[in-house]
């Protein structure tokens, strides 16, 4: 097809391929940190073994009664044993009566 | 990371993701192709590995833990509509080339260069080299979890400028960047590395590739149109943008397509390196992500032992921070690949060397003070957790115990965990007395190679594509 100026005309598809997942919300939120669980995950990069030590004491020291689980209980989210350590994730929350998550590191 | 704090969110587990300042961006977007685009973050001011211990821990408490509590505590935002997208074989757009490019560019669906127009013509002269139909899925690409399919591999063949016939080599491609064991959902990170592509098989002629003087160069439809093939198809499928999802703080442009000699190959009775990776199909690719490699020069002499020393020396100097992959994350997994040429290699074959024997005498000559591993790994970069020693390592089980046969620091370790290790390709000008060593990003673009499948009239179709 051509337009006036004899120029062609090109009538282009999607070069994407659809999406396969469905937009969801987030788990509900907590009232307060007080007496909760908080699970600690670490893709063991950028210095999260010195970051978590520091949210443990600011966290504790505002909320009482708040209980960590150590990174090192589930193992690294990155690497060689990413796909089994969050294959493994959801049960292993639940076995640990974890409350919320803080997952680290992105940089 | 987020990939975990997705998992935790599915299972009714509220989560704070922890990320540094530069990363806000690849964060929210990578969080829309989990499926969770509200999945909050809790900032990590600047870029840790520069700061103190004083300044982490002030950053920290007076930023990041009131963040980590909103994060906690505080719904987000609830998601939105979602936004409807395209058909595949829906038209997105009419126009002129120009004006087909310049709408292609504003979507980001191009690479800054001209495309070709993917027109539904065009793109079923592509479908007919495949005996596959066009909603055919080959997998679901991370970080979008978009579904791979013979019809996009097509679209994204056309815009590349890759002839018809090229099409199983593409499709072969995609199933190796769909594989687990490759792990493209690591193509965006900060390294930058680049997916290097070899060629095996009839193919090389049939389709005329190149595979002598200038092989890793531009120039040639077949290896230029395909390396490029592979860039647009990140960028379209599984969705690697710049300053969004693909975060390569200086990455690389695409490479081109190696093709093996194996002519030279043959006369010299070596394997190709697709069957060194456990695949003999007649034609078969081979996907690895390099960070980086450079020209080994005039190498000198007609004898293994005068030859081998300099190759060992420059495979251990392109090597240098990689060697994470051989001692810490993914241990074992760093895949350093040398390319000889054709006179190299016929040299060395000469002095009785098959390539399992070239390997193991690299693997013996390969070395460096172990004391230099544990700074690039410990004490230069800070992405091996604890900073262990290679004996703390040895004695752990993560790496063989041939790292630690002494205490003394300057003692002579490998820079692989096995001569298997080591990949050997043999390519480029046949007279000319250069190689070529990429060090290698291991788990995050480990060596896959798939095998290519012919459609079944192949000859005819070959035929006919040849006569346009």
């Amino acid at each position: 097809m051509t337009r006036s100026d004899g120029r062609e005309i090109y009538r282009v598809v999607w070069p994407r391929g659809a999406g396969t997942v469905r937009a969801s919300d987030v788990a509900p939120r907590l009232s307060t940190l007080e007496g909760k669980t908080i699970g600690q995950l670490w893709d063991d990069l950028f210095r999260g073994d010195e970051i978590f030590p520091i949210l443990e004491e600011e966290l504790g020291r505002r909320f009482p009664g708040v209980r960590f689980v150590r990174y090192d209980t589930f193992g690294s989210t990155h690497g060689r044993d990413e796909q089994r350590v969050l294959a493994e994730l959801p049960a292993r929350l639940k076995e640990l009566e974890v409350d919320a998550v803080i997952s680290g590191m992105a940089c | 990371m987020l990939r975990a704090s997705a998992v935790a969110e599915r299972a009714g587990v509220p989560t704070a993701s922890l990320v540094c300042e530069g990363f806000r961006g690849q964060a929210a977007t990578t969080a829309t192709g989990l499926g969770l685009p509200g999945l909050p973050t809790a900032l990590v001011p600047g870029h840790v590995d520069v700061q103190s211990a004083e300044e982490l821990r002030r950053n920290v408490a007076s930023v990041t833990v009131d963040a980590v509590i909103r994060n906690l505590t505080e719904a987000p935002a609830r998601v939105g509509a979602a936004v409807v997208e395209p058909k595949p074989a829906d038209i997105v757009f009419e126009g002129d080339l120009d004006e087909v490019n310049r709408f292609f560019y504003e979507n980001d669906w191009g690479d800054g260069l001209p495309i070709v127009p993917p027109t539904p013509d065009r793109v079923a002269e592509f479908l007919r080299f495949s005996d596959r139909p066009g909603e055919t899925a080959l997998g679901v690409l991370l970080p979008d979890r978009r579904r791979a399919t013979i019809w996009n591999v097509a679209v994204n063949g056309v815009m590349a400028g890759c002839r018809p016939e090229y099409m199983p080599i593409l499709v072969a491609l995609v199933e190796a960047m769909a594989d687990p064991r490759y792990g493209v959902e690591h193509s965006g990170n900060t390294p930058g590395a680049e997916t290097l592509i070899i060629l095996n098989g009839p193919l090389i002629k049939e389709l005329g590739f190149n595979y002598e003087q200038g092989a890793l160069r531009d120039g040639v439809q077949a290896n230029t149109s395909i390396g490029r093939f592979w860039r647009l198809y990140l960028r379209n499928v599984a969705g690697f943008l710049h300053h969004r999802t693909d975060k390569g703080t200086f990455g690389n442009t695409w490479r081109v397509v190696l093709a093996e000699n194996e002519d030279a190959l043959r006369r010299i009775g070596w394997t190709t390196i697709a069957a060194d990776e456990g695949v003999l199909a007649d034609n078969a690719v081979t996907i690895a992500r390099y960070t980086g490699g450079g020209v080994i020069a005039s190498v000198f002499g007609n004898t293994p032992d005068r030859m081998l020393p300099y190759l060992a020396d420059s495979l251990v100097t392109k090597v240098g921070w990689e060697l994470l992959f051989t001692v810490g994350m993914g241990a074992g997994s760093q895949r350093p690949l040398l390319i000889l040429s054709p006179i190299l290699a016929e040299t060395l074959a000469r002095g009785g060397l098959d390539k399992q024997q070239l390997k193991e005498r690299l693997f013996e000559l390969v070395r460096i003070p172990a004391a230099k591993l544990e700074r690039y790994v410990g004490e230069w970069t800070n992405l091996v957790p604890g900073r262990p020693t290679l004996t703390e390592l040895v004695k752990s089980g993560q790496i063989p115990a041939l790292f630690a046969e002494s205490d003394d620091p300057e003692r002579l370790v490998p820079i692989v965990c096995r001569a298997e290790d080591l990949m050997i390709a043999v390519s480029g000008d046949p007279l000319r007395t250069n190689a070529y060593a990429f060090a290698h990003n291991g788990i995050l673009g480990f060596p896959t190679t798939k095998p290519v499948r012919l459609p079944a009239e192949w000859p005819r179709l070959l035929r006919e594509a040849r006569a346009r």
